[in-house]
């Protein structure tokens, strides 16, 4: 990939105020952003992961390490000199504009020729099928549409990289699906880094090449959609992307114990007190298995039905399972298996 | 429409008939009676009397010649217009370059601190305008506080004359419309989205072209309305150059009320009063439209 587009985000952090009152927005974060990736910020509100984006796009700046654009350090640029540009939130058009103007205000304001610039900006108009309202003021335009004016605008100058900051959260479902397609076409069509802010998790699933999950301005685990939801680096990852059963266990001999249960690992791990992550469509109904559960509750989700039931211990479990199945009863004793290659193993609490 | 609208139809409008009716009355009462008077012949020694002429309105434009009895351009009066004009225009320029970064620094303060902000702005209102007028004067005449500072200091050897200048008249007008143009300034920068600002600066503008291509369009209303409030009564002032520009340095509010007084030519000033109005009345129009309409053409 173009070294020029790739991001290295070196020992970042940002502090809020001062002394007692200081807020650690970000601590030391570490990362590269692969050019001409999708990338995905994804974490709760607070996380650090709006902070990050500012830093990027210049409008705050760290109070620790480097920001690099490729082989350029960008740390102490404004960001009217950096090539990013961002779609905002809010999306924050200009008021007093119209449509074309404000794909072009860009442009106008590098000081490209009016030519150029009216070429560019019916070529970004036509890349988001906003043709049609060139010459209509932005107030006029509905959530959707003006999302794609934020997208054109951002785009026009040619960024080598484009933030995105939580762009779909104004919109409503249906909406939101269409431009989740819609966004990452763009990104492959225009070969452009993204990197994209969002707390929801499916959202950074179906989008992105990488997420870096974050949580209390630190980053918990980066990876691929897969290797995330698949392998959770720590129980935050594991419950915040899907859903998960957190089991106290015991490790020994390469085997998870559940009190005189044994649960075989595909992995090695440490031996002592852990914690057993796993998804609730992991687990197996087995009659008759030696580890069980007691039903309290059955919830009917239409493509699946979500059981929940008490272990033993006292622990609570939940299952996912096919709707087609013979719903068990409340207070009914179910045979529970959990597949090795399903088992994950975090740090106990 | 159902009854209770018409009903609280009828309640707003006897509520506000009071003070519908005092406005009816007192403004256009006293215009129709200034506009009747400028037809009039002046009266023997003040007032005026029948028959009804338009020697006033000749007189605006036109002056008799008193020794060989031509007719030739009423010059003294164009003179005291144009000055008229120009001061209010400099005085609405000053204003905004004073009042652009005080709006803007008031709305960019703590939400819980911008009320004592306003409150101090508005502070010089509680004093007579005359009195403040006179204290300029004592700052700024050649025995005052700055001349005697700058004096000290070496910086000048001898007293700047600008008592009686066109510039102390525009210092005096500058000081107290400012808050004119502040407040509604203000008003307009407070609804200002600053994350347009971020916008702007992500999409390369400088900070001069976020200023010109997204501050000042944005807030434009601000600006509009701050200086036509500062400009109108700037045209029609008459404490201020009276006592800060002296008997020369007249403005039309004084030209005025000298033929009231002295003049003992109370058509001509109703003439002049009228034709003031109308051309108020006609930059406004001009200034609004074109003001108000601009920025949507530029590419």
């Amino acid at each position: 990939m173009d070294e020029a587009t790739r991001v290295y985000v070196k020992g970042a952090s940002k502090r809020f105020g001062h002394g007692a009152a200081a807020v650690h927005a970000l601590a030391d974060v570490t990362l590269t952003i692969e050019g001409g990736s999708f990338f995905t910020l994804l974490g709760p509100s607070g996380c650090g992961k709006t902070t990050l984006l500012r830093l990027l796009a210049g409008f705050e700046t760290p109070t620790g390490g480097r920001i690099l654009l490729g082989d350029q350090d960008v740390t102490a640029l404004p960001p009217n000199r950096r090539p990013i540009n961002t779609v905002f939130q809010s999306y924050a058009l200009f008021p007093h504009l119209s449509v074309a103007q404000n794909v072009g205000f860009g442009l106008k304001m590098q000081g490209i020729a009016r030519a150029k610039r009216e070429a560019r900006v019916d070529q970004m108009l036509a890349l988001v099928r906003m043709q049609d309202f060139a010459g209509r003021p932005v107030a006029q335009l509905s959530g959707g549409q003006q999302q794609r004016v934020a997208l054109a605008r951002a785009l026009a100058p040619e960024p080598r990289v484009l933030l995105l900051d939580e762009p779909l959260s104004a919109l409503d479902l249906k909406l939101r699906k269409e431009m989740q397609i819609e966004l990452k076409r763009l990104q492959r069509e225009t070969g452009i880094t993204f990197v994209f802010v969002t707390h929801d998790q499916e959202e950074a699933l179906t989008m992105s090449d990488r997420i870096a999950v974050m949580s209390a301005g630190r980053v918990q685990q980066i990876g691929t959609p897969r290797e995330i939801y698949a392998h959770p680096a720590n129980r935050f990852v594991a419950g915040f992307i899907g859903e998960s059963n957190f089991l106290p266990v015991t490790v020994a001999d390469g085997a998870a114990r559940i009190g005189d249960h044994r649960i075989s690992l595909a992995a090695p791990a440490d031996p002592g007190p852990a914690t057993l992550a796993i998804r609730p469509e992991d687990i197996l109904l087995e009659p008759g298995a030696a580890l069980s559960a007691e039903v309290t509750d059955t919830v009917y989700l239409g493509n699946a039905v979500q059981i929940m039931a008490r272990m033993e211990d006292g622990t609570r479990i939940a299952l996912r399972q096919p709707a087609t199945i013979d719903l068990p009863e409340s207070g009914q004793r179910i045979g529970l298996r959990l597949p090795a290659e399903a088992v994950q193993i975090l740090e106990a609490e | 429409m159902s009854a209770g609208q018409g009903q609280a139809n009828r309640t707003s409008w006897s509520l506000a008939a009071p003070a519908l009716a005092l406005l009816l009355i007192g403004s256009i009462g006293p215009l129709l009676i200034v506009l009747v008077y400028s037809f009039m012949t002046p009266g023997d020694y003040s007032g005026v009397q029948r028959p009804f002429t338009t020697q006033a309105w000749e007189q605006v434009f036109l002056t008799r010649d008193i020794f060989d009895d031509t007719l030739g351009w009423a010059d003294a009066h164009m003179t005291i217009f144009w000055r008229s004009v120009k001061l209010s225009v400099l005085t609405a320029v000053i204003t905004f370059l004073l009042g652009l970064p005080t709006a803007w620094f008031i709305a960019t303060r703590p939400p819980d601190r911008r009320a004592l902000w306003l409150f101090l702005i508005t502070i010089p209102f509680w004093t007579n305008l005359l009195i403040r007028t006179i204290a300029i004067n004592e700052i700024i005449r050649n025995e005052g506080l700055l001349n005697q500072m700058l004096l000290k200091l070496g910086v000048i050897g001898v007293p700047l004359q600008i008592l009686y200048t066109d510039t102390a008249v525009l210092i005096g007008m500058a000081y107290v419309y400012l808050p004119m143009m502040v407040l509604p300034m203000y008003a307009a920068i407070d609804r200002f989205d600053t994350r347009l600002l971020e916008a702007a600066y992500d999409l390369f503008a400088n900070r001069w072209q976020a200023l010109w291509h997204v501050v000042l369009p944005v807030i434009r209303p601000g600006i509009l309305a701050g200086s036509i409030l500062v400009f109108v009564p700037s045209l029609g002032a008459y404490v201020t150059p009276r006592v800060l520009g002296g008997g020369k340095n007249m403005m039309i509010g004084n030209f005025i009320e000298l033929q009231f007084g002295q003049g003992q030519n109370w058509p001509l000033g109703a003439a002049l009063a009228v034709l003031l109005l109308i051309a108020v009345g006609l930059a406004l129009t001009v200034y609004v439209r074109v003001l108000g309409g601009a920025g949507r053409a530029d590419g």
